[in-house]
């Protein structure tokens, strides 16, 4: 390829014709382009115009990603035009993005606790992990999930149907649990930097919290007695019990916080002080000042208060005792909070006076209804007007009727006086509660830092930090009075800020997050909504009942039931994309600083099509790009998905706009992997999680035996799902593809329990045992059988799905500790060629091509055989390799799809492909292209087989046009060729002599060893080559060492030789294979099957996406896996399987993984098991036959043999069909 | 045998061209008159349709405004009587009513069209039909043939202007032995209309200027992409192409030489975008018209990845007549860089509308005022929009530029295919804007971002203008917005669809700003911004103004002056249209 010389950012590099301007960027590393349209795995499109860059002479900008880099070009990747066009190009798909990004429960709470997140995990019963979720951004739940203002609810999508979600009652739920088995974070070591916090109330204690996390030492200073600050003198008892609230103080200071109480600031501690001693400061003292009704005498009368002074002597010296009528002044919590508890505390009477209605009433809805249902009256448009009194006692108040007044600003209504509408309430007491102001008091000349006019300290909004560097504030003395978690967001946001300035000197922090919302664009209707059903009321917390309430302040809400719980969960609408963190199309807006209101204006809206079971096509989401219909058509030959109308209106949609479900579609989600937004995304099982982090861990795929390599995003502890997004999967030979089995299967291990202990069963119900009391049985169990019916009684069969390190441990066990040859699995119990099929010409049955072989095949050929869905993915291998130019084979009945891939589809009777073989070996041989020389044992048998097929007889057996045949024969004529050989899975075709007959072809060819040459056996099983190279296998030990065994394994089963069965993995039970009268059965798997329920002895497996070791290829490449998800290692098979080795001779020593490996290598030369990817069983049968002689010709004869099809005897794989493939 | 010939073409057919046909045809029936009835194609004098000529020998009468009515006495009259009907004359003895139409004009690409019966290959070939190919095929390599249509100057007529010697050049170096050949006739610019009345007119010369291009590429095989909109021109072409085939013009061993050559017939779904040659390309290979990235160039790998010439039906139709001609005799006409005819098709206000065919370099009042005959109903010229929706408004003012390619571009408008809307004072030059990009908004394939949203945004952003919601700033926001749509997207219809609004606001801004700032439409054009009133100067008090408005909002008592409620009035202008004292103003 020539190469050529370009400039790019002033810089000069060599690259080869042909590459784009991005490849080249990418290649050297020269900038990170953004680009939205672009998957590295597809044709280029140019359509999103986000990798816009500029190219010297033109005047355009040009799209890198499909702009070709030539000779001489000069490049700039990044400059202020380029820039702009970028940010306008994103500002634009978000103007017609009519999607939220997130909840906007998240965003309305003013510290953004991810509700949407900790209802999902709610959900799905994970109720620690939803509470960690809560306790990122807030550490107060216990107290918050009972006096929250709740603008999440106020915000919540769901009463456009009913009712919001109780999302504040779902908190509470979890924090309630969290109390009894409380969660607590790890605090890392000191970081030798200490923190000052004045003020225990919310913003104190958050502040406290996220620095002592961070690993600050915090000293907390208090004037008043006891921690809470507003919360707890504020609130009264009735609403959050002080015990409750303790107990979440505690668990705060009990991290490691020291708490000075009475320090007043100005009196005993002063800022100046503080400043000196810690390395910064943050100034939460709240705003606890009354505010005036500003009546005549009101502080001199006697039955005067204020109303948060009353709450708090109420909660310090305990209630006082009222009688008569009690007049409360104000429409905020505050006043009915004095109004509730002026109740509680003897009053015959409560009355609530206020100015406006009750529609303008700050109070929340539900205290108010409570206060109404407890008896407390209400005085709307009124307004005190003067205090009547005699001898300094209050008598009555004077009030003034009033009446509203709209103002011109949309603003509240104003209440004018009615004049002349006078009258006296009379009252004992009269609590004034219509506000309150910070005290400032602590702040002088020396000692202050600057306050805004109306009294509030000053702070730079972006850091909070005062006029006084390393001096920050927060809470109400900053905000006014506000509400509890507003002062816990400027606690937390303190402490973000006072780290950021002690780490890096700045505690200004960029927190530009780009978030699209639905209600930006316009108010959602119900109309959107009508398909939510309401069917699902709002549940309602258990509540004392009024007349029993008022008597005392216990608490008067209860908390949900988790059934309750569960259902509250289910109204969630989920409004935040799934997508959140892995959008391309935020994360831009984010990194450009987005600012889509220029361009507000139409937008195109469309139904959420949830009609597939697996995949969610939201088309406003959809930004047009075009990847997963390039995707869907020309990669993988579906079209499910095209695109639909033109201009502003053109969108991707199924074809025809029909509902996804009623496409073509395979349900492969390789769509998903590849939309840069959430217009295609997965339909969980449960709830979407909001914003929640997912960790990419990559493994391989434990279904098939292509070994695709999957990455599983693991969210929270050990829950995953499959998204194929990171270019660590995408090198792989699969290019990250996936069929539905690798997408979807994994789902397995998510959704059933893993078996939790060994059991002892054998009858009734199994009980859980310990690994000795298990092991113990299972020794004396198949000891009791060898007494009794010798070693041949004992059989063990294990999972070709398992690891090498467990399968080969496990037939190490069978055959050294227990003596028996009986080894093998029920999955090929009726197919022994698939494991043994060449040991006879070959002496060994491997691959002798591997996958990427196929890039650089002449000719592709697939043999007949059971290919499954699994064949999507190697169908877009072959198809890449016929685009390259390969000429494509189909044999036999392998699908439509695989056969629509064909350049020459042949359909031989079953059982007659050798005729098609051995006529080319004819030809060969014929036309004197092979010599009939290399040292291969029966030629002169070989001649006189091909003898018999001339082009008559072929035509005949195989029943092919005699013009197929040509083509055949003329396809292949050059034995010099380089041609791939899929064979899959023998399929009801079960004489399986095609394979064979391949071998002895090409074995006449001669010349092992070519690159883009040999066969590849497919099988269903993900480590069914390393099944076979380990001898897990009737007919061969490891290495395919020749073996005596007693007789056939499947007959020995079924006339009852075998009295004791370990199986291993395998679930034959529940595939309706009959396992004859056994004496002892040991069964050992992942989750419970009908085979672990019928067992003896019990024992729980582990996935080998749960363990480290590894598995072979189909093609002999060895993949190494780590856990994705935390397991205990103990549990991991090849331990498990080294200990009942172990109890029952020597030689199970291991400590590693490693060891294992180790010993493995050195029971055979050919079973090294680090080869990578440039492994070619062929270089091995360069060298001759595996175990020596000389290679055989089989010349098999045609002819069918009917076989049944393979039983599912892997539960996972059943599972699959039953509850995905199903749908 | 007289012969008498009917202009059939779209245009003659909409103004009734068919009845007039059927009632000669019953009238020679009736009268059981031997003449030679014909159908013929465009002669260009749309306004003057339905044209019937009646042809005695080399005499030719032809008439215009002919209506079945008419047709008695010019069949008595003339076609028996001898006599020519003077009053109804276009042009015949001693009258030649429109020889300002065709004086300045040079026709070559309309040279048969309203003169040769378009279903007969022997029309054509009368006409030196076919001379172009066989002395391509007798005299020249592809090579030379190439040379001579470089050396001719001709620049591609579809709007690129590119030079179509040069373009033949690389699909001929382009490695392959397959290769293809298509005509763009894909004519979709609102305005435009000459490739359809050159399909409808003269068929023959189209397909002869393929089997020259198919021969200098080495192309055996091509396509004609014809809008199913145009049914007249497919029927043309199918017949066409099927003459050929009998003759041996078209298939193996065309004209008796070793070149091969087969044409196939797409009809495109009506989708604008199709027009640009890779979309094209997408569409006949049966895929959505969505344009690619270029490079590479059609040349190098266009239909079913195989080099392909793609040329529009005017740059065809050009090319037999240079073959025949010399290059040389096509170089001497029109300017510097831009040789040779241009076909325009004028519509809008101007008094005679239809297609003319100038030479390169006339100006642009030549064409509106000594061919097209000015200004309809005496108003004040005031701009002409070229180009289509791509191309951009220029203003009276600069009536005097010479029209050629670059002369054009520098405007900020383009040649584009040649449509020509002529614009009076009572344009609203905003509202031409919104006009235009409502139509490229509608016609984006949707694929880029700038030219799916923006547009869409821009065409937002001149509706509230129109409608009076204009902000201070949108006057920026659209020139950001048209520079970043024209700067960042793939095919020519996104790069240019800002063109309508960028000229008016270079030419015009000022009518931008009163909408803006002042809330009026000097044009009085924009409902939202003008309001009607009677003058009670002038009012006469006749109450038909009343009578006819549809909601009641004039009142009045006869012969006294009428007042219209400004609340109830719709703006519909009826009002305005019926007053007979010019009564009703509009502010």
């Amino acid at each position: 390829m020539e190469t050529i010389k370009l400039t790019i950012n002033g810089q000069e590099v060599l690259t080869h014709q042909g590459q784009t301007i991005l490849d080249v960027v990418n290649e050297h590393g020269l900038d990170e382009i953004p680009t939205l349209c672009h998957d590295p795995r597809l044709e280029p499109y140019g359509s999103c115009f986000i990798c816009v860059v500029e190219v010297a002479g033109l005047k355009k900008l040009v799209p890198a990603c499909s702009t070709l880099a030539t000779e001489g070009m000069i490049v700039e990747t990044d400059n202020p035009r380029i820039h702009s066009s970028r940010k306008t190009a994103l500002e634009l798909l978000l103007s017609n993005h009519y999607a939220d990004c997130i909840g906007p429960c998240i965003d309305h709470c003013p510290s953004n606790v991810d509700a949407q997140g900790y209802i999902a995990l709610i959900s799905m019963g994970r109720y620690e992990e939803a509470l960690k979720l809560v306790k990122e951004n807030n550490p107060l739940p216990l107290s918050i999930g009972r006096v929250c203002v709740r603008d999440c609810e106020a915000a919540c999508r769901r009463q456009i149907v009913d009712e919001p979600v109780a999302i504040n009652h779902l908190k509470r739920f979890i924090a309630d649990k969290d109390a009894v088995h409380k969660w607590t974070p790890r605090v890392p070591e000191p970081n030798g930097k200490t923190v000052a916090v004045v003020g225990g109330g919310p913003a104190g204690l958050t502040c406290a919290y996220y620095l002592t996390l961070k690993g600050y030492k915090v000293t907390l200073f208090e004037k008043l007695p006891n921690l809470g600050g507003m919360m707890r003198y504020g609130i009264p008892e009735y609403r959050l019990p002080k015990a409750v609230m303790d107990d979440e103080i505690a668990w705060i200071t009990g991290l490691g916080v020291e708490v000075r109480m009475g320090m007043e600031l100005g009196k005993d501690i002063t800022i100046t002080g503080l400043k000196g001693k810690y390395d910064a400061v943050f100034l939460a003292v709240g705003a606890h000042r009354a505010s005036t009704m500003r009546l005549e005498h009101e502080d001199e009368i006697e039955g005067v208060v204020k109303g948060i002074d009353f709450l708090r002597e109420v909660q310090m010296d305990g209630p006082p005792e009222f009688s008569g009528t009690v007049a409360v002044v104000g429409g905020g919590n505050t006043a009915i909070d004095a109004a509730r508890t002026a109740l509680r505390c003897g009053a015959e009477k409560v009355a609530i006076i206020y100015r406006r209605s009750i529609r303008e009433m700050p109070a929340h809805e539900e205290e108010v209804e409570a206060a109404r249902k407890e008896g407390v009256d209400f005085h709307f448009l009124t307004n005190p007007k003067s205090i009547v009194s005699e001898n300094g006692r209050l008598k009555a108040v004077e009030c003034l009727k009033m009446s509203l007044q709209e103002v011109e600003d949309g603003g509240r209504p104003r209440p004018v006086p009615i004049p002349g509408s006078e009258f006296k309430l009379e009252c004992t007491t009269l609590i004034g509660a219509i506000g309150q102001a910070v005290d400032t008091s602590f702040n002088d000349k020396t000692d202050g830092c600057d306050l805004e006019r109306w009294g509030t300290i000053k702070v730079n909004d972006k850091s909070l930090e005062t006029s006084i560097p390393n001096v920050f504030a927060g809470g109400d003395v900053v905000t006014g009075p506000w509400t509890a978690i507003g002062a816990i967001a400027q606690g937390k946001h303190a402490a973000r800020a006072i780290d950021l300035k002690l780490t890096s000197g700045n505690a200004e922090q960029a927190d530009f997050s780009f978030a699209s919302f639905k209600h930006h664009f316009h108010d959602v209707t119900k109309v959107e909504l009508e398909d939510v059903s309401e069917d699902v009321p709002r549940q309602h917390l258990p509540e004392l009942p009024p007349k029993e309430r008022i008597g005392d302040f216990r608490e008067v809400e209860g908390g949900y039931s988790p059934d309750q719980a569960e259902s509250e969960t289910r109204r969630c609408l989920e409004c935040g994309c799934v997508e959140y963190y892995d959008c391309k199309l935020r994360r831009y807006a984010d990194q450009f600083g987005v600012d889509t209101t220029p361009f507000r204006g139409e937008t195109r809206e469309y139904k959420v099509d949830h009609s597939h079971p697996l995949v969610v096509n939201d088309p406003n989401k959809c930004i047009s790009c075009g990847r997963c219909v390039r995707m869907c058509d020309n990669e993988l030959g579906v079209a499910a998905l095209g695109f639909v109308h033109r201009g502003f209106r053109s969108v991707v949609r199924p074809a025809l706009e029909k509902p996804l479900v009623e496409t073509p579609c395979v349900a492969c989600g390789n769509c998903i992997d590849t939309c840069p937004t959430g217009a295609l995304a997965e339909a969980f099982p449960h709830k979407v999680l909001g914003t929640m982090t997912k960790l990419d861990m990559p493994s391989v795929c434990q279904f098939c035996s292509l070994g695709c390599p999957v990455n599983m995003k693991v969210v929270t502890g050990d829950h995953f799902h499959v998204a194929n997004t990171t270019s660590a999967v995408q090198n792989g030979p699969n290019r990250g593809l996936l069929c539905s089995r690798g997408r979807f299967g994994h789902r397995y291990l998510v959704e059933n329990e893993p078996v939790a202990a060994p059991h002892l069963g054998g009858g009734g119900e199994p009980q859980p045992v310990d690994w000795k009391d298990a092991l113990d049985r299972i020794h004396a169990g198949i000891t009791g059988v060898v007494a009794k019916h010798g070693v041949d009684a004992v059989a063990m069969m294990v999972s070709p799905r398992w690891s090498n390190e467990a399968q080969y441990l496990a037939q190490k066990a069978a055959r050294r500790a227990v003596g028996t040859s009986r080894v093998g699995s029920f999955a090929y119990l009726d197919a022994p060629h698939a494991q043994s099929g060449l040991n006879a010409q070959l002496g060994a049955t491997l691959s002798s091509a591997n996958l990427a072989d196929i890039d650089d095949a002449e000719v592709v050929c697939v043999l007949p055989g059971a290919m499954g869905e699994e064949s999507l993915v190697l169908e877009t291998m072959i198809r890449r390799a016929r685009k390259g130019g390969a000429r494509v084979v189909v044999l036999g009945e392998t699908g439509d799809r695989m056969a629509a891939l064909a350049d020459q589809w042949l359909t031989p009777e079953p059982g007659s492909a050798p005729a098609l073989f051995y006529a080319l070996v004819r030809q060969w041989l014929d036309a004197g292209k092979v010599d009939g020389k290399s040292t291969v044992e029966g030629w002169d048998e070989l001649r006189r087989h091909v003898e018999g097929f001339d082009a008559e007889r072929v035509m005949k057996t195989t029943g092919i046009t005699r013009d197929c045949l040509a083509k055949w024969l003329e396809t292949f004529g050059d034995p010099e060729r380089r041609m791939v050989w899929v064979v899959p899975p023998a399929g009801d075709d079960g004489h399986d002599t095609a394979l064979p007959a391949l071998a002895d072809t090409l074995l006449a060819r001669g010349g092992f060893g070519r690159a883009g040459d040999g066969w590849i056996l497919m099988d269903r099983h993900a480590n069914a080559a390393g099944a076979r190279e380990l001898g897990v296998a009737p007919g061969h030990l490891p290495g395919f060492m020749p073996t005596e065994q007693a007789d056939d394994l499947k007959s020995a089963m079924e006339s009852g030789k075998v009295k004791a069965l370990v199986v291993l993995g395998e679930d034959p039970i529940g595939a309706g294979l009959p396992l004859g009268k056994l004496d002892f059965l040991v069964a050992m798997d992942r989750s419970w099957t009908k085979t672990l329920e019928r067992a003896d002895v019990i024992l729980p497996a582990v996935s080998a996406a749960e363990e480290e070791g590894t598995i072979t290829r189909c093609d002999g490449v060895v993949q190494a896996l780590k856990p994705v998800v935390p397991m205990d290692a103990e549990r991991w098979n090849w331990r498990v399987i080294a200990r009942l080795g172990a109890r029952f001779g020597s030689g199970f020593a291991f400590e590693s993984v490693d060891d294992v490996r180790m010993e493995i290598r050195e029971a055979h030369p050919m079973l090294s098991v680090d080869r990578d990817a440039s492994y070619r069983g062929a270089s091995i049968l360069a060298r001759g036959p595996v175990n020596g002689g000389t290679f055989r010709f089989a010349c098999v004869s045609t002819g069918k043999v009917e076989a049944e099809a393979a039983p599912d005897v892997i539960a996972a794989e059943r599972w699959f069909k039953e509850n995905i493939r199903t749908k | 045998m007289k012969q008498i010939k009917v202009g059939l073409a779209t245009c003659g057919i909409s103004a009734g061209g068919e009845a007039v046909f059927a009632a000669i045809k019953s009238k020679l029936d009736a009268t059981k008159t031997k003449a030679e009835l014909l159908e013929t194609g465009c002669v260009g004098m749309c306004y003057n349709e339905v044209l019937v000529e009646v042809l005695d020998g080399d005499k030719s009468h032809l008439y215009y405004d002919v209506t079945p009515e008419k047709v008695g006495r010019i069949v008595d009259e003339d076609v028996i009587g001898g006599k020519a009907i003077s009053e109804w004359l276009v042009s015949g003895p001693g009258v030649n009513r429109e020889a300002a139409f065709f004086d300045k004009q040079k026709r070559i690409v309309l040279r048969n069209c309203g003169i040769i019966d378009p279903g007969s290959i022997t029309d054509y070939l009368d006409r030196e039909g076919y001379q172009g190919i066989r002395k391509a095929l007798a005299e020249f390599t592809p090579e030379q043939v190439i040379e001579m249509i470089q050396a001719s100057g001709l620049r591609g007529r579809g709007g690129g202007g590119f030079s179509t010697g040069l373009k033949w050049k690389f699909a001929r170096m382009a490695k392959g032995n397959k290769k293809y050949i298509i005509c763009n006739a894909d004519e979709g610019d609102p305005g435009a209309f000459m490739d359809r009345s050159v399909l409808e007119g003269d068929p023959h010369a189209v397909i002869e200027g393929m089997m020259v291009a198919a021969y200098a590429i080495g192309a055996d095989e091509g396509y004609l992409y014809v809008r199913a909109e145009y049914p007249k021109a497919i029927q043309r072409l199918r017949e066409a192409i099927s003459q050929c085939e009998e003759r041996g013009f078209l298939g193996k061993g065309i004209f008796d030489s070793e070149i091969n050559l087969i044409l196939h017939i797409k009809e495109g779904a009506g989708a604008f975008v199709c027009g640009e040659e890779t979309a094209l390309i997408a569409s006949i290979e049966g895929k959505r018209g969505v344009p690619r990235m270029r490079p590479p160039f059609p040349a190098n790998r266009g239909l079913w990845d195989k080099p392909t010439n793609i040329n529009n039906v005017e740059t065809y139709a050009n090319v037999p007549w240079i073959m025949r001609n010399g290059a040389e005799a096509y170089a001497v006409l029109g300017t510097e860089r831009s040789k040779g005819t241009k076909v325009f098709a004028l519509a809008g206000k101007i008094a005679k509308s239809g297609l003319v065919e100038v030479p390169m370099g006339i100006t642009i009042n030549e064409i509106v005022f000594d061919i097209g005959g000015g200004i309809r109903d005496g108003k004040a010229f005031k701009a002409v929009q070229m180009g289509g929706p791509s191309g951009g408004c220029i203003p009276a003012s600069m009536g005097d530029l010479s029209i050629d390619y670059d002369e054009i571009t520098k405007t900020g408008a383009i040649m584009g295919s040649g449509g020509m809307v002529v614009l009076d004072e009572t344009t609203c030059m905003v509202d031409v804007a919104k006009y235009f990009l409502t139509f490229t908004q509608n016609e984006s394939c949707g694929k880029c971002t700038f030219c799916r949203i923006g547009t869409k945004r821009m065409l937002e952003v001149l509706e509230r203008i129109t409608e009076g919601r204009g902000r201070e700033g949108d006057i920026d926001l659209l020139e950001d917005l048209a520079d970043k749509i024209k700067s960042s997207s793939l095919c020519g219809l996104g790069q240019t669809a800002p063109n309508p609004v960028l000229t008016t606001l270079k030419y015009f801004r000022e009518e931008y700003e009163a909408h803006i700032r002042d809330k009026r439409c000097p044009a009085h054009v924009c409902k939202a911004l003008i309001s009607y009133r009677i003058n009670p100067e002038t009012c006469v008090g006749c109450t038909l103004c009343s009578r006819k408005c549809p909601v009641n909002a004039i009142s009045g008592e006869a012969k006294k002056p009428h007042i219209i409620d400004p609340n109830a009035c719709i703006k519909c202008g009826l009002c305005h249209e019926v007053c007979r004292f010019d009564a009703v103003v509009i502010e």
